[in-house]
């Protein structure tokens, strides 16, 4: 537990880099998440140096074209208007020296070398394409992100694991009982999860500083974790007073407030990313819809109206749509919808698909699925485009939660 | 948790037996100085203590395993004959009018039986998602419950525990088999 607690922050904290970096004069590619991108940036990448080197410029064309606003053109064709140059010396640990030229400015942009053990030559991948990313669209890339999921050990156990966001590097963090409903705290340092463990569902944290889980929140019937606002409040549902309804309490501590009081189920809340609204599911109208209130349990609206099933909400970082989960025909599709209730729009058509979670830059979508006959993750791009699963077939693994941007 | 319960008692009867002669009783009283000769004293009663605690940990230990193998006889049978699934519609946790009877026996059952305490537990099918299933099972779970509860069986003798649908009896993807994992089950606490 200790040792792994050392490899995640070695992970995050293992550069030492040199560098020169003249940010473009404006964005060259500007991102609408919900519709296809109008134009790719032609790019070519060239590397030299031993196996290793291969392994980063597969990486990072990987990571770039998932993005869908990079189209790779080989480097002996004209026509890139972006060029990376990678060498790699991989003899004791791996140095990768690497460069940058803009062609259609005529000029190296950026030179830097990044440093780590052989063993984080994946993350040194994904900080090289966060660097471009960032050169081409002035904003956060999300390729050193993480996903939490639950894979499935036993009838009695589902754990919780972490992975990099494209399926690599993965990790078990709680091996004990069946684990649901997770989420990351604001910052990265903690995640929270629901437990059963000897019949009792109750809710725990993990500290992700030093791998440590502690009790956050018990009490008889069943418990689910939320999410956390950014100002420390945590919202979960239990039915300690007989019946599931939703509350919010804070992080440190303290009594609870009880936000829903109503005779169905009230279940699933999530806080809005700047913490104003929560979203949640309820059947207090005859079947499972997704609802919006103030986080003081005022001003309840219902935001779903078509189907009668719709459950799972998640929202996108800049809060203005939820993706969630719908059943059409008997399967479950993922849908979003804007938090104004217009604009609703079915992503995925084949197998049963679930839990949907928004990368941290909202360009890409996380969720579970069993499309190809085991459930699995995958990501898409939030417009739809590139679903692909990021778990080996022989996982059962669902319920993704992406974290936010590591610092 | 039975495991747990039998240790749990062992832990009880030997930390009994070593308190029936208080070893402070028999721990001299005298300045430290002179301490070495009792100490002879104390260890033959030590040794007569341990043989008592083992006697007692040995009958203990075969009371225990009768009393576990009366209680598994009893769960066998009456989970086997007496305590039938309650069934449910899909996405609804009313009792049916068809799963009356079996709850009807369940309830005598556990009224004549009154040494018997029950879990109930909540399920589902796995056409919905999972965190809703958790509530949907806890809301059948607690909806037999409250029917045996009318029919006179002590709610303290029953504990509600939901698994959504994390532990289907079944996993074929028809009627047949979502109708199965639809269910209230009983087991014997």
């Amino acid at each position: 537990m200790k040792a792994e607690g050392r490899i995640l922050i070695t992970v995050l904290c293992c550069f030492i880099s040199s560098f020169i970096l003249q940010p473009s004069a404006f964005a060259k590619v500007y991102i609408d998440i919900t519709s296809p991108a109008v134009r790719k940036i032609p790019i070519s990448i060239t590397s030299e140096g031993p196996s290793a080197a291969k392994e980063i410029e597969g990486i990072i064309t990987n990571d770039l074209e998932f993005s869908g606003l990079f189209s790779f053109v080989a480097p002996e064709v004209p026509g890139a208007e972006i060029t990376v140059q990678l060498k790699v010396d991989a003899a004791d640990e791996i140095k990768a020296l690497w460069s940058l030229n803009d062609l259609i400015e005529n000029k190296e942009v950026i030179m830097k070398q990044y440093t780590a053990p052989k063993k984080n030559i994946r993350t040194i991948a994904h900080q090289i394409s966060n660097d471009i990313y960032k050169y081409v669209t002035e904003k956060e890339g999300a390729f050193r992100t993480k996903i939490s999921y639950l894979a499935y050990a036993s009838p009695d156990n589902k754990e919780l694991h972490l992975m990099d966001w494209d399926g690599h590097n993965g990790i078990k963090l709680i091996p004990l009982g069946l684990t649901s409903s997770h989420s990351w705290s604001h910052d990265n340092s903690f995640l929270i999860y629901s437990s059963e463990r000897y019949r009792g569902w109750k809710i725990y944290l993990f500290d992700l500083g030093d791998f440590r889980e502690k009790l956050l929140f018990s009490s008889k019937g069943l418990n689910l974790a939320g999410n956390s606002s950014p100002s420390g409040d945590v919202t979960f549902s239990s039915s300690q007073d007989g019946n599931s309804e939703i509350y919010v309490m804070n992080i440190n501590g303290g009594s609870p407030r009880k936000l829903t009081t109503s005779f169905g189920i009230d279940v699933s809340p999530a806080f809005s990313p700047d913490g104003t609204s929560i979203a949640f599911v309820s059947d207090r109208g005859g079947t499972p819809q997704i609802y919006l209130m103030d986080p003081n349990g005022s001003g309840v609206r219902r935001l779903t109206f078509e189907g009668s099933y719709n459950t799972s909400p998640a929202w996108s970082p800049d809060g203005k749509w939820l993706a969630y989960v719908g059943q059409r025909g008997g399967k479950n599709q993922i849908f979003m919808i804007q938090s104004s209730g217009t604009g609703q729009k079915q992503m995925t058509f084949g197998g049963n698909n679930e839990s949907p979670s928004f990368s941290p830059d909202g360009l890409f979508l996380a969720f579970d699925s069993d499309r190809d006959g085991s459930r699995g993750i995958y990501i898409m791009r939030a417009n739809g485009e590139e679903q692909k699963r990021i778990t080996q077939k022989n996982i059962k693994a669902m319920s993704p939660k992406w974290s936010p941007f590591f610092k | 948790m039975k495991k747990i319960f039998i240790v749990l008692l062992l832990v009880l009867a030997v930390g009994c037996a070593k308190k029936l002669p208080p070893p402070e009783t028999a721990m001299p009283k005298e300045p430290a100085k002179e301490a070495v000769a009792p100490e002879s004293k104390v260890d033959k009663e030590a040794v007569k203590e341990s043989i008592e605690q083992k006697q007692a940990k040995l009958h203990e230990e075969a009371r225990l395993r009768e009393e576990a193998k009366q209680r598994e006889a009893a769960r066998a049978a009456a989970e086997s004959s007496v305590f039938r699934d309650v069934l449910f519609d899909y996405d609804k946790y009313t009792i049916r009018e068809d799963a009356r009877p079996a709850l009807d026996t369940t309830a005598d059952y556990l009224k004549k039986n009154d040494a018997i305490n029950i879990v109930v537990e909540g399920h589902c099918d796995d056409r919905g998602t999972n965190e809703y299933n958790l509530a949907l099972g806890e809301k059948r779970a607690k909806a037999a419950r409250d029917y045996l509860s009318s029919l006179g069986v002590q709610s303290s003798r029953m504990s509600v525990v939901t698994y959504g649908e994390e532990k289907p009896l079944c996993t074929e993807q028809d009627e047949n088999c979502w109708q199965k994992n639809r269910r209230a089950h009983f087991t014997v606490q």
